[in-house]
């Protein structure tokens, strides 16, 4: 047994520092560099995160989790300048880890019940900005953060690929099927 | 040309994507520049896009949900923290069976005997295989007595100050600040380490003496330098007086529990009236720990130690009663350090004087 422990970074000790500086002092368990690295990047995942999911209840679940999730595996970080596309990453699938979750407590309960839960779609409550975004909300989930991670982040088919942990031509595959279902759906929207 | 005519339309996508390299790139850029349906189809799938890398159509939290999500997300990094490492693995590679329950047998042994965990109320400690060590509450007081062997202490104020004492065979150690490791050999207390926070060390026929965090101390070595010496910009020179044998130089008035006012033309050594302000709020002088966390933050305003000064200054004026100062201290801390890490600390004191 041991505590993994670094010493605070004090509030006056703080210059601005690269995203691999930060993940490397968080790699030792500097908890301020936790905190560094959420300040810089906690609006982009909270977005990503609450376009990506339906559900926007567990929106502060899921940007945690990411954080952790990074906390967790900064010392494998590949030292690129900007890791905002590896939280991306890291946050694709924590959403993916609780879709599973979901489809399984789903699954179980239909069983139990004999009847699959009302589909709810929390979303539409919210208050969605652009005709655009709302249209997104019923493209399926992968398809979604697929198109997401490559439309709003910037990122690359083969950085997608990688994060995800699928072969680039699926990606491929539902960049091209989440932009049909996307059109198809704002033109429903449109005509009613 | 018909809109579903272009034969070369996929390539729109296609290009967006990053699929298309070289010469067929630049043959399907020249392409769209004569090729009305590819150029319309490039400029609805940019419609598609542009909406979502816009940063402001987000729904923006707000700063105060922002930052309590933050310091939740902090809080629960600082516990994984204290997670038990894997055993190591046993040894038990060519051992025969009867080795393997024998092995077994002692695990379990040693567990039951030493892998305590207290996670009572405020107070996390981990035990090393040889500690023996009991642990009791008494109102706001938490008391741990160890006989022997190490313990690793973390103490939990977010939900309140509260008071823990380690009673050593041959004196005390009293917690000012969060996490701490004491270890004890054959009757005798040799070695303490602050990682967090600030402790007081009580040993008999000795003065008191004042840790802070990054310090060690052990009977027979010179604590280690302060932690604050890993940061070269705000480092000073943090050499602490030993508990055992004092030493003249270092000999600071903040070590000892009656301890004299600053002399005015020492040198500034803000560790030396960090530790006075510790020293006088282990010795239930509030007023004079509260005056001297002060002085401190005057003297000494970028200080490493300025963040756990304006915070023990809080600590001081709320333990000898002074409810207005307190929450104007509570205040001031809050605005000089809004990042600090005893904002929730600080806004539960506050929010119980308000009840």
């Amino acid at each position: 047994m041991s505590v993994r422990r670094a010493s605070t970074q004090r509030e006056s000790c703080e210059v601005a520092q690269t995203d691999p500086d930060i993940l490397r002092r968080l790699a030792t368990g500097e908890i301020s560099a936790l905190g560094e690295l959420y300040d810089r990047y906690q609006d982009p995942i909270r977005r990503f995160v609450g376009r990506a999911t339906s559900d926007a209840e567990d929106v502060d679940d899921l940007v945690h989790a990411t954080f952790l999730a990074a906390a967790d595996i900064a010392g494998r970080y590949d030292g690129r300048p900007s890791c905002r596309p590896w939280l991306i990453g890291i946050a694709a699938q924590r959403i993916r880890y609780r879709r599973q979750a979901f489809a399984r407590l789903v699954a179980l309960l239909s069983s139990v019940r004999g009847a699959l839960a009302t589909a709810v779609d929390p979303r539409q409550e919210l208050d969605a900005r652009s005709e655009v975004e709302r249209a997104l909300v019923r493209v399926s989930e992968p398809k979604r953060i697929t198109f997401l991670m490559a439309e709003a982040e910037g990122m690359t088919c083969p950085e997608i690929a990688e994060a995800l942990q699928i072969p680039v031509g699926t990606v491929w595959t539902r960049l091209h099927a989440a932009r049909r279902e996307l059109r198809k759906a704002l033109e429903e929207e449109r005509e009613s | 040309m018909s809109v579903a005519s272009c034969p070369r339309l996929f390539e729109a996508e296609a290009v967006r994507d990053g699929r298309l390299s070289g010469a067929e790139l630049a043959s399907f850029k020249r392409h769209a520049t004569i090729c009305t349906v590819c150029s319309h189809e490039a400029i609805v799938l940019e419609s598609l896009a542009a909406p979502l890398r816009s940063a402001s159509s987000g729904q923006r939290e707000d700063e105060l949900h922002v930052r309590r999500e933050r310091t939740r997300l902090l809080a629960a990094f600082e516990r994984t923290l204290f997670t038990s490492e894997p055993r190591p693995r046993y040894r038990m590679l060519g051992s025969a069976a009867v080795g393997a329950l024998v092995a077994v047998l002692f695990l379990l042994l040693r567990l039951r005997a030493t892998a305590h965990t207290a996670s009572a109320s405020h107070v996390l400690v981990h035990a090393d295989s040889t500690a023996s060590w009991t642990k009791s509450s008494e109102a706001d007081q938490e008391k741990i007595i160890l006989e022997r062997g190490a313990l690793s202490v973390r103490v939990d104020h977010s939900s309140g100050p509260v008071r823990c004492i380690v009673v050593l065979p041959d004196g005390e150690l009293e917690d000012i600040g969060t996490v701490f490791t004491v270890s004890v050999e054959d009757g005798r207390t040799t070695r303490v380490a602050v990682e967090e926070g600030s402790v007081v060390l009580r040993i008999r026929s000795q003065p008191l003496l004042a840790l802070g965090a990054g310090e060690r101390w052990s009977p027979t070595a010179r604590p280690a330098a302060s932690a604050a010496s890993a940061c070269a910009q705000c480092a000073p020179s943090a050499e602490l007086s030993p508990g055992a044998q004092l030493s003249p130089p270092a000999q600071s008035s903040a070590t000892v529990r009656s301890a004299p006012p600053l002399a005015a033309s020492a040198a500034p050594d803000p560790l030396a009236d960090f530790r006075s302000g510790v020293a006088a709020l282990s010795a239930g002088n509030h007023r004079e720990a509260a005056e001297r966390f002060a002085r401190f933050l005057a003297k000494h305003p970028r200080d490493p130690q300025a963040e756990d000064a304006s915070y023990l200054r809080v600590i001081a004026l709320q333990r000898c009663g002074d409810t207005g100062s307190m929450r104007q201290a509570a205040v001031e801390y809050m605005r000089s350090y809004p990042r600090g890490f005893r904002h929730a600390d600080l806004e539960a004191l506050v929010g119980d004087v308000d009840r």
